[in-house]
């Protein structure tokens, strides 16, 4: 396999060569909240407003055929990069959580039932916690929750433990974003599927990073944000198998969306876009494409195996470093490390290292709950994407070990 | 490595956010409010103790960086014997003390040591809610009632 050269990758992302107000080169290792975009992204949203910028799926005229053409050719793209059975699976949202509140209004909210159980896992991001407890306590539903190993890993019997004939649905994460961990999901689709029971899988952390097959996993829904995996931000996509998003009644209404209206009543189009009421965000389904273009170009196996030696690196040293643990220690691990510093508050340690220019997130990375669980009020993170250097983690150290000298 | 970091933690930031005072829960609080900042998750809950327009005692739980814990020690420590007036004043000082955007040096406002330590958050506008969380509750939800 030809690895990836990564020098070159760094110089298609104008952002890596912007500095602090201080002169500080940017080490940007805050990649699980959201990723830089390549120019070529760039260049797609340029190439569409100056090129054939038009409404879409409306106008007969040119430019109005090749915005839709662009729309539609974004869709199979979408498609085929996660292994779709057809681009009609493939719904336009405005990303992961847009998803997920939509799948919770339209598709479980009309058959939850008193007493039926919803089962989500402690590492579920607010995205995909909230919607699910709000439609719970609505209906008078109850809201599992799969317990974690003390590895970070999810206990399988646990969940097993909690599916049972009233479970209406089980919506999981592919991968923690606070502590790495990546799910077995294709056995947890299994598990629920012997119930019956349809999956709803949160794959923001997982598209940008590694070779997503959503046949594979046999998932019901999938659900994702452009902007995690270096498109823009303010698109996303539900993946639903057809006939779900058939059966599915639209998950908004407005125009564009329809076959035949009356006052009266309204016959809707098919799916995808029965579900896509509304002016769409062709600019961020142009720059999308054009991100899985560029993810393709250089092969999403390359850009896993770069990021799995960074992370592994860095494991590595923040072990090797005095003070400072890390949270979780997954079987499988995805891009993302949590850890703490002995006597620093996380957002202490951002901070300094912010004055280096090396951003990270520090907090609860909108995962309270789960934080309450591991016992800690906060975590500094470090998240790679596939334009980081070694270099990056050793000047990341080097702070660190600064960090701890001086708080301890 | 870099000093105008460091210059943020002052002693006596680093020396509150280590071993604060007043840290703990106030049987008989008369007022509990709760500071806290979305954006890390830092949490305070502070508990003050006003009996005939004055503070008869304070104190503040909860967790937080150095800056946001240094100050909620401060502010408790500061309030206590203070009416209503007084802590009203202290807090509006303290407010100047930490703003980018107030003129006047903060050797010019205040020679209390303590207060001055936060000085520095003038120039680390992304920290002066760190500075500044535990006292505009105070202000906010205690001083405008
Ligand atoms: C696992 C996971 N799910 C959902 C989301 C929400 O994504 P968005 O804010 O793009 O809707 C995030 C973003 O941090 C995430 O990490």
């Amino acid at each position: 396999m030809v690895h990836l050269n990564v020098n070159k990758v760094r110089k298609d992302f104008p952002m890596l060569a912007t500095a602090t107000p201080q002169g500080k080169s940017l080490a940007y290792l805050d990649n699980a909240a959201s990723t830089q975009k390549p120019r070529a992204v760039l260049e797609a949203i340029e190439g569409l407003y100056t090129g054939y910028y038009s409404n879409v799926g409306r106008g007969s005229y040119w430019p109005a055929t090749r915005a839709s053409q662009a729309f539609e050719y974004a869709r199979e793209r979408l498609a085929g990069f996660i292994h779709a059975a057809s681009a009609k699976e493939v719904v336009f949202t405005a990303g992961a959580t847009d998803g997920i509140n939509k799948v919770m209004q339209s598709f479980l909210r009309p058959k939850l039932q008193p007493g039926d159980n919803v089962v989500i896992s402690e590492q579920e991001h607010h995205a995909n916690l909230i919607p699910w407890q709000q439609a719970c306590r609505a209906v008078g539903a109850e809201l599992r929750v799969v317990r974690l190993l003390s590895t970070g890993d999810l206990d399988q019997e646990h969940y097993d433990s909690l599916l049972d004939d009233r479970t209406a649905l089980v919506a999981l994460t592919a991968v923690s974003n606070t502590l790495g961990v990546v799910n077995p999901v294709k056995e947890m689709v299994t598990a629920a599927h012997q119930h019956g029971i349809r999956v709803l899988i949160d794959a923001a952390q997982h598209v940008g990073h590694s070779p997503t097959d959503v046949q594979a996993w046999d998932a019901d829904f999938v659900v994702f944000s452009g902007h995690k995996m270096y498109g823009p931000t303010g698109i996303g996509v539900l993946y639903g198998k057809a006939e779900l998003l058939r059966e599915t009644p639209p998950m908004a209404f407005g125009g564009g969306a329809i076959r035949d209206v009356g006052f009266q009543e309204t016959l809707f189009a098919d799916i995808p876009h029965k579900h896509e009421p509304g002016t769409p965000n062709l600019e961020g389904a142009v720059g999308l494409a054009a991100a899985i273009e560029y993810l393709q170009g250089l092969g999403m196996r390359q850009i896993h195996e770069h990021t799995e030696h960074l992370t592994q690196y860095a494991v590595m040293r923040i072990e090797g470093q005095e003070g400072a643990s890390i949270l979780g220690n997954p079987k499988l691990r995805a891009p993302v490390v949590s850890f703490t510093v002995e006597g620093a508050h996380p957002h202490d340690i951002a901070g300094f290292l912010a004055e280096e220019g090396i951003a990270i997130r520090a907090g609860h990375h909108c995962t309270q709950p789960l934080m309450d669980q591991l016992g800690v009020p906060g975590t500094a993170r470090v998240s790679f994407g596939m334009y980081n250097v070694k270099e990056e983690i050793d000047l990341l150290m080097d702070v660190l070990k600064e960090v701890h000298a001086f708080f301890a | 490595m870099n000093e105008r970091i460091k210059g943020l933690y002052k002693t006596q930031i680093l020396a509150h956010s280590k071993n604060p005072f007043q840290e703990g829960e106030l049987e008989g609080a008369t007022h509990v409010l709760q500071a806290y900042n979305s954006m890390c998750g830092d949490k305070y809950t502070l508990y003050l103790k006003i009996e005939n327009d004055r503070v008869e005692d304070a104190y503040f739980k909860g967790y937080g960086c150095a800056i946001s814990k240094a100050s909620s020690s401060i502010l408790t420590k500061k309030s206590i014997g203070k009416s209503m007036e007084e802590l009203d004043a202290l807090v509006r000082l303290f407010l100047k003390i930490v703003s980018a955007k107030e003129e006047v040096s903060p050797e010019d406002l205040t020679d209390e040591e303590e207060l001055l330590a936060f000085s520095a958050a003038r120039e680390f506008p992304e920290r002066e809610i760190c500075a500044t969380m535990s006292w505009k509750v105070v202000q906010e939800e205690l001083l405008k009632e």
